[in-house]
């Protein structure tokens, strides 16, 4: 008897992130060929992580900019002296 | 310079040095931070929480890890201290994040066909759709909410992770996969209910 899809979604992590063996991906790759189910379940935990990337901040508010080279400057003269 | 090399600077009192690796570093500090806490005050407190403990214990870091990893240690543990107050929800098991809890088959008969979005960028604003990946985010438990960001946001190895949370790769393993499912059950939920009223 063959692996249950409970299993394949135990794998789905590292399928997605590609740190699953070769041959184990082939599996999977093929089970989704015809599992309409777990193939959506690996699109959408694919977009999941793509979807949550894209709203990512990369820069820090310019109010925190303002103080923090300051406040650990300060800090830094406390403890190690100008 | 390399990090090492900062790092050696900054532990024998070299601010220069030190404020490049906080310059390195501190929009990821931030970007954890906000999506920990989902409130940019909090967010703000921990960045500066972060670097102040940072200098109060320089020369406790011994390069185990990267200097990045050490400080997302410092911030994990600022950022729990700012949820402390949030309710702690139990890890669940993996089959109920699947369209039934009984069945281990997704495609018997008797299963219900997973919700698939599509590519929500044509159905929705991105305004919109931005909202309820935050807000999913933000109600993920705690213990979910910083593996996954600190795997998928900062890409950080399971190693790393499982040495930051003070867990075996095994465990952190799991914890990532089911936060994974328990953030795209909560995604799926929110867009079917807005296609749904979109169609109606």
């Amino acid at each position: 008897m063959g692996r249950k899809c409970l299993d394949y979604v135990n794998d789905l992590n590292d399928y997605l992130d590609g740190e699953l063996d070769p041959s184990l991906c082939d599996e999977i790759e093929k089970h989704i060929g015809h599992c309409e189910n777990c193939r959506i379940m690996v699109d959408t935990m694919k977009q999941t992580v793509t979807l949550c990337r894209e709203g990512k901040p990369e820069k820090l508010p310019a109010s925190l900019e303002d103080k923090l080279s300051g406040m650990l400057k300060a800090r830094w003269e406390k403890k190690f002296g100008k | 310079m390399n990090e090492r090399e900062l790092v050696t600077k900054a532990q024998a009192g070299d601010f220069q040095a030190f404020a490049t690796l906080v310059n390195a570093s501190k929009g990821r500090i931030y970007a954890l931070a906000l999506k920990m806490t989902a409130n940019e005050q909090d967010a703000e407190d921990i960045v500066q929480e972060t670097f102040l403990k940072a200098i109060d214990n320089i020369e406790q870091f011994r390069g185990e890890s990267s200097f990045g990893t050490w400080l997302y240690s410092i911030a994990l543990n600022q950022a729990r201290a700012h949820l402390a107050k949030q309710k702690q929800t139990d890890l669940k098991p993996i089959e109920d994040y699947l369209p039934t809890k009984s069945a281990d088959d997704l495609h018997r008969p008797d299963t219900h066909r997973l919700f698939d979005w599509k590519d929500p960028h044509q159905q929705l604003e991105d305004q919109e759709l931005k909202e309820i990946i935050d807000t999913a985010v933000a109600e993920l438990p705690v213990t979910y909410r910083e593996v996954f960001l600190l795997r998928y946001y900062e890409e950080l190895s399971i190693k790393e992770i499982a040495k930051l949370i003070k867990e075996s790769v095994a465990s952190t393993k799991s914890r990532v996969l089911r936060a994974r499912l328990a953030l795209r059950d909560a995604i799926s939920k929110a867009l079917e209910d807005r296609y749904g009223t979109q169609v109606s």
